[in-house]
């Protein structure tokens, strides 16, 4: 009886590794194409096909990718747009996370009236099409002062971001016990201790999830990137945009490739470091 | 050279100080493209070089991604009340654009040269929209080119290129019977639209002017627009199937490899060829697409720059000095021997090493159809119409190419209704 | 900016309510904090409500190139309503709403209870189900196109090794092509779903767990029947996500389809873009976009009114 359960405990065990293995494999696929055309040379794809194995490694590619490929007459690679949108999405990231969790606790643990409603229209800003607020975001800028600036794209994200990041922790922290904010309050603790002390330290769970949202989807924006910069000062997409080139030439998918995978690589950074804040339980230790 | 950049600067600074113009006195040239990287990014440096050289400073700020990105770009510093000094921007589109901004007049410049007496009148009436020249051409691009596999050919025995449209359709008959597929085809929108504008153009380039690009409704019913879509509908049969939704530069091995017999693309596709390693005559063979017409046509594509008006002094000096630059024989040369279009000038020699056959080739067409009347303006390259225009007219094209229960007669009638729509 | 960096510091050591500390903290009113958190909420609220009734104005105007103010009431939406291209957007966008939202959602969930079973690896595997999300869709869209045609791609591959008949023409084929689109776009989403729905798992007690283990359900049981419904506040953010990505995807199509065969794949957005910025009729554009919007809300006002229901009767939270 107990070898038989364990036996098929064991089988269980198997087939779970079986599917997560085999959603893996569909999951990598595609990456794996990336991988193998960024050894893949001009000719080589232009001559055989699109998908292929190396016919040998090579790294030119990989080199060209990051320092020398040239953009506009300027021949550094994608180096030093990646240096342009960490300065964007770093400080756009943490100030639209800090808000919409500011935002969260505010519209869950402080019931007032209408934060329903509030929540409900900030809500309602994650549908926006992002083309539709391009020509509203291009007056707003001017009238700010902030056209062509960093300082410009930084403000939409985190405006922008915020109604992500709201969305995401107001419902996580619902599900914090009332109690333990009467019993803070009880201790004569206020507005801003109460989050800093009590709901923050709850977060990380959800925090990630927000980072994750907010670094990946600003780091890979085109549309804005491309509209609100000028020069030196594009993001990265608008580098890799020039790789991808138009319809005049072919594309350059070997150098294309390699950057693209350069590109990738501080948010994979941030997916894989972020995974140790994924722990259970963060309730249990706080309600004690 | 060098001397006389020295002098150049030497007399804008001797002129600014006279003038008492603002400390930093020296002309530039701020300028957004598309053209970024690869051939077309490197004649944009030349150009930026000529430039540089006549003592202008060159600043670009290229928006590489789809053509709309740039006007995405465009608008936002028109709404900021900061245009470029000089943009990218062709065809009917230059009207349009010069209604929202203030442009500056280029009159006198070009007046000076004789290079209005060079180009193709159709052409010069773009970049002057209202009479006073705006903006300047700055390469062609012949949309109407047949490109055909060599291995392809030699397997059903022809040596030519197809001249008439009964002609090819015989071959790619031959081609069928012997298992190649006629006609390689990425099946995108814009391409949709081009194979359209082919087969019009080669029946009849008198009725592709009067129902594409003057919306003539009498035209669009007509029977050559008709015949087109009998010929378009020959030619999808003779596509794969499997032809959807790819850049055409995706089946370039297999064309080459005798797959495919012919590939009808702009002239740029020689240079995607030969920077491949494929040789013309070897790999494959390039002329002008069938034309029933008995003389040349030329479906034309040619990119432009428009300039924005500015009250800065520098930016103006910079302006003119790249309008000279840009009308020069020089430049004409210089440009199109790096990305493989032809000069907008029709008074260039070709015979440099640095030309291909099928550039050579597309120039003495060029100049024939200017002769006969015959060079008319792209569909599928927002040449002939506004964008408005165009992309209800594409949508007819593109379902017609990719759904066969279409009959010509009913593609016919829908093209004539969008034009209703928006004319 | 730092004051992110250190609390998630302080959530691993979870010192919560140990000794507490006179800080800063203390020092700052708190009518003065209260006062820039609703500051904070009226600024998200106001750029949401600003931006779309500027853009409803738009719809009623001539607007060309620049926004410009001649009004012409109801006139592009008629147009749009008759047009082709917006009645072909509207019904994909049915079918590829549906189908990327139920398989992604499913998807996510059934990977987030796999991983949260134990495992090993289980930074590796997460990493792997989300990395999609990292990679722009200019580029694996364009990589899964070539995979999903039929003669570069898997077709091609598995023919080539033996089975002749073998046939996936989907990509190519006017009535199946918006299915490779709800395959693309579940490849890229599902992780991020998966992410957030374990994040939602990982804040339910552990004593739920033993509770339920006690109970002696099954696992599936205990998930289905337990911990969804426990996290289903998070079940509605992912719905949300969802939802949102599957109303703006624009870039997909266009670097998987580029909306064809034909216009067999065009989605709503894909009209917005094209009229707005393509065609240069931002008067039009923006009626596409409010018509978006509208229907957007044809879906979530039932909902709201349900919820509202719910708590009326004094149901849970959400």
């Amino acid at each position: 009886m107990v070898e038989a359960r364990s036996l098929s405990a064991r089988g269980g065990r198997i087939l779970l590794y079986a599917i997560l293995i085999a959603f893996a494999a569909f999951y990598l696929t595609p990456l794996i194409v990336v991988i193998l055309n960024s050894f893949r040379s001009f000719q080589e794809i232009t001559q055989t096909s699109v998908l292929g194995f190396p016919k040998e490694f090579r790294l030119d590619n990989w080199v060209q990718a990051w320092g020398s490929y040239c953009i506009a007459g300027i021949c550094s690679g994608i180096s030093p747009y990646m240096w342009n949108s960490l300065l964007i999405a770093v400080p756009a990231t943490l100030i639209s996370t800090l808000l919409g969790a500011m935002n969260g606790y505010l519209l869950s643990l402080w019931r007032f009236r209408g934060a329903g409603l509030i929540f409900g229209i900030i809500t309602f800003g994650v549908f926006l099409p992002a083309q539709m607020k391009l020509v509203p975001w291009a007056i707003t800028l001017r009238d700010l002062g902030l056209s062509n600036t960093l300082a410009g794209l930084v403000l939409i994200h985190v405006v922008q971001g915020m109604s992500f990041t709201t969305l995401f922790c107001r419902n996580y922290y619902v599900n914090v016990p009332q109690d333990l904010i009467k019993a803070a309050k009880v201790d004569g603790a206020g507005f801003l201790q109460i989050f800093w002390r009590i709901i923050l330290p709850l977060s990380p769970p959800i925090l990630i999830v927000t980072v994750i949202w907010q670094f990946t989807g600003i780091w890979n924006e085109f549309l804005y990137g491309i509209t609100f910069s000028e020069g030196s000062a594009r993001p990265v997409t608008a580098a890799l945009m020039a790789l991808s080139a138009n319809i005049a030439q072919a594309r350059e998918y070997g150098i294309e490739s390699a950057s693209v995978l350069i590109a990738a690589l501080p948010t994979l950074l941030v997916y894989l470091f972020g995974g140790k804040y994924f722990v259970r339980g963060l309730t249990a230790g706080a309600v004690k | 050279m060098k001397t006389s950049l020295l002098r150049t600067t030497g007399l804008a600074l001797l002129a600014a100080c006279l003038t008492q113009a603002p400390a930093q006195a020296e002309p530039r040239l701020t300028v957004i493209s598309q053209w970024s990287a690869g051939a077309e990014g490197a004649a944009m440096d030349a150009f930026g070089k000529m430039v540089t050289e006549k003592g202008v400073k060159w600043e670009h700020s290229p928006v590489s991604g789809f053509t709309t990105d740039m006007m995405n770009k465009l608008r936002a510093d028109i709404i900021a009340g900061k245009p470029p000094a000089a943009s990218q921007l062709k065809g009917p589109e230059i009207k349009a654009w010069s209604a929202i901004g203030a442009t500056v007049n280029l009159n006198d410049v070009v007046k000076a040269t004789d290079y209005e007496k060079n180009i193709s009148a159709d052409l010069a009436k773009i970049h002057k929209p209202k009479g006073d020249w705006i903006a300047l051409p700055l390469q062609i691009y012949r949309v109407n080119t047949l490109f055909a596999s060599k291995k392809a050919m030699d397997k059903v025995g022809a040596t030519e290129l197809p001249k008439t449209w009964d002609e090819f359709n015989a071959l790619a008959a031959k081609m069928a019977a012997a298992g190649i597929t006629p006609v390689a085809h990425g099946g995108i929108g814009w391409a949709d639209a081009m194979y359209f504008e082919l087969t019009l153009a080669g029946i009849s380039a008198d009725a592709y002017r009067k129902a594409i690009m003057e919306l003539d409704d009498k035209a669009l019913r007509g029977p050559e627009v008709l015949a087109a879509f009998k010929q378009l509908r020959q030619l999808t049969k003779w596509m794969s199937p499997s032809n959807a939704g790819q850049h055409w530069s995706v089946f370039l091995p297999a064309l080459m490899k005798g797959d495919y017999g012919f590939l009808m693309m702009g002239g740029w596709a020689s240079g995607v060829l030969k920077k491949g390693n494929f040789e013309e005559g070897k790999d494959f063979l390039c002329g002008p697409t069938p034309n029933n017409t008995g003389k040349p046509v030329f479906d034309m594509n040619a990119d432009g720059m428009i300039f924005w008006d500015t009250k800065n002094a520098d930016l103006l000096a910079g302006q003119k000095a790249t309008a000279q630059v840009a009308m020069s024989k020089e430049f004409a040369k210089t440009f199109t021997q790096i990305n493989g279009s032809i000069p907008v000038r029709t008074d260039i020699d070709l015979a440099d090493a640095g030309f291909q056959d099928c550039q050579r080739d597309a120039a003495k067409n060029l100049a024939g159809a200017i002769q006969a009347n015959q060079a008319i303006m792209s569909l599928g390259h927002n040449m002939a119409q506004t964008s408005p225009v165009t992309a209800a007219l594409r949508d007819v094209l593109t379902e017609f190419v990719h759904n066969d229960k279409i009959t010509p007669e009913e593609a016919q009638k829908r093209l004539a209704d969008a034009a209703d729509t928006v004319r | 900016m730092t004051q992110t960096a250190t609390t998630m510091q302080a959530g691993q050591t979870r010192p919560a309510r140990t000794a507490p500390r006179r800080s800063w903290l203390s020092d700052i009113p708190d009518l003065l904090t209260r006062i820039v958190a609703g500051l904070i909420a009226a600024a998200a609220v106001s750029y949401v409500v600003g931006f779309t009734l500027w853009t409803v104005v738009i719809s009623f105007t001539d607007s060309t190139l620049l926004p410009e103010y001649s009004f012409v009431g109801f006139k592009h939406y008629f147009t749009l309503l008759r047009s082709r291209v917006w009645q072909v957007a509207y019904f994909n966008l049915t079918i590829y709403g549906l189908g990327f939202i139920l398989g992604a959602t499913g998807l996510g969930l059934l990977l987030a209870i796999l991983i949260d079973q134990k495992i090993r690896a289980e930074n590796l595997l997460r990493t792997i189900y989300l990395y999609p999300m990292a990679l722009s869709f200019v580029v694996t869209g364009t990589v899964w196109a070539w995979l999903l045609n039929p003669t570069i791609g898997v077709e091609h591959f598995v023919r080539s090794l033996g089975w002749a008949q073998f046939n996936f023409g989907w990509l190519v084929d006017r009535d199946m092509a918006i299915y490779c689109v709800v395959i693309a776009a579940i490849w890229q989403a599902s992780g991020f779903a998966m992410a957030l729905f374990l994040a939602g798992l990982r804040s339910l007690d552990a004593d739920l767990y033993k509770a339920a283990a006690i109970d002696g359900a099954s696992p599936a049981r205990m998930y289905l029947r337990i911990m969804v419904p426990a996290i289903w506040p998070i079940v509605v953010s992912v719905l949300v996500i969802l939802l949102q990505t599957a109303i703006k995807t624009y870039d997909l199509v266009r670097a998987l389809t580029a909306g064809g065969p034909g216009i067999a794949t065009t989605l709503p957005t894909n009209v917005v873009y094209d009229y707005m910025f393509q065609r240069g009729l931002m008067g039009a554009g923006s009626a596409a976009a409010v018509m978006l919007l509208l229907s957007l809300l044809i879906v979530l006002l039932p909902y709201a009114l349900f919820q509202r229901l719910r708590r009326g009767k004094g149901g849970g939270h959400g």
